[in-house]
């Protein structure tokens, strides 16, 4: 589903990605794990299509199309969703209308017919209880006055919502409690499908205790320096990023 | 009992003896710097006079009196008219020269469920005075239709204990008008004043308010929306005469083409007014290169016990904002507008009727598809 090859991005004139090379197939939960400043952010920024972020050389394919030609919105319309780390707070904007203009532009742009405001509601009631995101929620502004845990269980409602092919979700353990931890990889366990790709972004191995991937990639200075399945995460927190940043240089 | 009309006679000469040596305002004097209303009437021709007002339907528990007949007028007008009005130049002309007028007057006790609505239109100077004595109450809704020429306003507003005005203006955009509008407010022991603005700019726009907080209690909080792509000024000066007085300002600026948007707030605070709690926010976001904000918030404290807070800012949409919209599928244009809206509807969202909020924002919208239609 998701090819990416030799991948360098640079921000402002600085190169962060150097040469980065991963594929996700269909159905499939990937971690990739990195110390600080590693370009784990950068990662997903540029497959969400973030301004400033400029590929200088190598491809990111998605479903076959190149990813880098699509704004941000047609990439949301075609199934690719990003959690994102720091969720934006939006005065003036209600989170439920935001929801439904949000995913009415990307029915829109599938050419599916738009849901009223009752169909939308109702939509989100459905998909709201098991994340434990109430009616007054919705009601206040986006991500306004949100607790960390409260934009983190939005960001997962809003994937349940969007049913997305490829869901990159960038650190979104950072800043919860263990409950909240606990809750939030519930949901997300709650949509791995045959049909969708995940991408989990961590700093640390905790997360994947609850979102068990199918591989992990480690991160270290803008390359994959190190591959494994789920048990490279517990080297991971046994021996530090040193140890395997270091092995691999 | 009609009072001599004498009293009127010293009144207005002594505001013409201010006017004349004051002169019309321009840049060079401080307080008109970003509005240079010299300019602005250079070429003006001066035409009879045409500002009128209209009140399409008096609430009943409402008094009104036309000031064309201000020579017979009644105790409660002799008393009052005139007596608030600032000492500046553009009041001083209004309260001299002008002929049309109305003053409105709230009995004590008397709460005013309907909403008053108030139209001004045309050119020239034109007077207001209301009253609303100890614990009476009114909605108060000012349109003033954008009239081509000069039109010089000056209305004094005089709220007694426990009083409570919400008063709303509405002002379309106006590209022939030069529009100046003085509101001065005197707030008694507990009175409150709310007040928003829309504007959606004219020529030259400049709504001046000059609210004295003179008892303890009071409260005066203002808001308002500028849409435009011609000239609007906000210039508004706080006093808290007393302590234990509250104000809060909140004010939102879009200007595009070649549009210059001007918040000045000024907030006094006397000596010895302990206890007095100011806010003050305004924020301007400009849709292209040739459009332009200022904004001067300005604080002047001689008491020692207060909580004065003060904020502005200028700039282009939240780009963090907009890539999180568009991540989620709208658009970016959808988007943009999405924040616009947002932008403003914080400082809208200060009406709490839902009637007038939805009034003003079909305004809001006028205003902003004109100065989208003229944005490069």
């Amino acid at each position: 589903m998701l090819e990416i090859k030799n991948l360098h991005v640079a921000v402002g004139g600085k190169e962060i990605l150097k040469g980065l090379t991963l594929s996700i197939a269909a159905g499939q939960v990937h971690a990739i794990m990195g110390p600080n400043g590693s370009g784990k952010s950068t990662l997903s920024y540029v497959l969400a299509g973030r301004a400033g972020y400029e590929i200088t050389q190598g491809t990111i394919s998605y479903n076959g199309e190149d990813l880098n030609a699509l704004a941000p919105e047609q990439r949301a319309a075609k199934g690719v969703f990003l959690a994102m780390q720091y969720p934006v707070e939006i005065p003036g904007v209600t989170t439920l209308n935001f929801l439904k203009t949000a995913l009415n532009a990307q029915r829109r742009a599938r050419d599916e017919s738009a849901l009223d405001a009752m169909s939308v509601l109702k939509l989100v009631r459905k998909k709201a209880g098991v994340l434990k995101v109430s009616e007054e929620m919705l009601k206040r502004a986006l991500n306004v006055g949100f607790s960390g845990g409260e934009k983190k269980r939005l960001e997962i409602l809003q994937m349940a919502l969007f049913e997305p092919k490829l869901a990159i979700l960038d650190e979104t353990d950072s800043g919860l409690d263990i409950d909240a931890l606990k809750l939030v990889a519930e949901g997300v366990n709650a949509l791995r499908a045959p049909d969708r790709a995940m991408l989990v972004i961590t700093h640390y191995q905790r997360l994947l205790e609850y979102i068990v991937p199918d591989r992990i990639h480690v991160l270290a200075g803008g390359r994959i320096v190190a591959e494994g399945g789920k048990e490279l995460a517990h080297e991971l927190e046994a021996k530090g990023y040193e140890h395997i940043v270091g092995k691999a240089a | 009992m009609n009072a001599p009309a004498h009293w009127l006679d010293a009144r207005r000469a002594e505001a013409e003896n201010r006017f004349r040596s004051l002169g019309v305002p321009h840049r060079r004097v401080e307080d008109w710097k970003y509005s240079d209303l010299r300019v602005a009437l250079d070429g003006a021709n001066d035409a009879a006079p045409t500002a009128n007002w209209d009140i399409a339907t008096l609430p009943s528990g409402v008094e009104l009196f036309d000031l064309a007949g201000l020579s017979s007028a009644p105790d409660w007008v002799v008393k009052n008219f005139g007596g608030t009005s600032a000492p500046d130049a553009m009041s001083s002309a209004s309260l001299a020269q002008a002929r049309a007028g109305f003053a409105l007057r709230i009995p004590r006790g008397t709460a005013i469920a309907d909403v008053l609505n108030l139209t001004l239109s045309g050119a020239g100077p034109l007077r207001g005075l209301i009253v609303l004595e100890e614990s009476a109450s009114l909605t108060l809704m000012e349109t003033v239709t954008g009239s081509a020429g000069f039109a010089n306003t000056g209305i004094e507003i005089l709220l007694g204990a426990n009083a409570q005005l919400t008063h709303i203006r509405t002002s379309v955009a106006a590209p022939d008008a030069v529009q100046v509008e003085e509101v001065a407010v005197k707030l008694a022991r507990d009175a409150q004043y709310k007040a928003h603005f829309f504007n959606g700019g004219a020529k030259l726009s400049r709504l001046e308010l000059q609210i004295a907080l003179k008892g303890d209690g009071a409260g005066a909080h203002l808001s308002g929306v500028s849409v435009l792509s011609g000239h609007a000024d906000v210039t508004t000066h706080i006093t808290h005469a007393v302590g234990n007085t509250q104000s809060t300002q909140l004010f939102k600026h879009v200007a595009g083409g070649k549009g210059r948007a001007v918040y000045q707030g000024k907030v006094s605070v006397a000596q010895g007014a302990d206890k007095s709690d100011s806010r003050q926010t305004a924020k301007a976001l400009l849709l292209g290169t040739g459009a332009e904000a200022d904004l001067k918030p300005e604080l002047e404290i001689f008491a020692d016990d207060v909580k004065c807070a003060h904020g502005a800012a200028v700039g282009d949409l939240d780009a963090d904002s907009l890539f999180y919209l568009r991540a989620r599928g709208i658009p970016e244009n959808e988007a943009r507008n999405m924040l616009l809206r947002a932008f403003l509807e914080e400082a809208v969202a200060e009406i709490a009727n839902a009637d007038i909020h939805a009034a003003v924002w079909r305004s809001v919208e006028a205003a902003l598809s004109l100065v989208r239609g003229e944005a490069p």
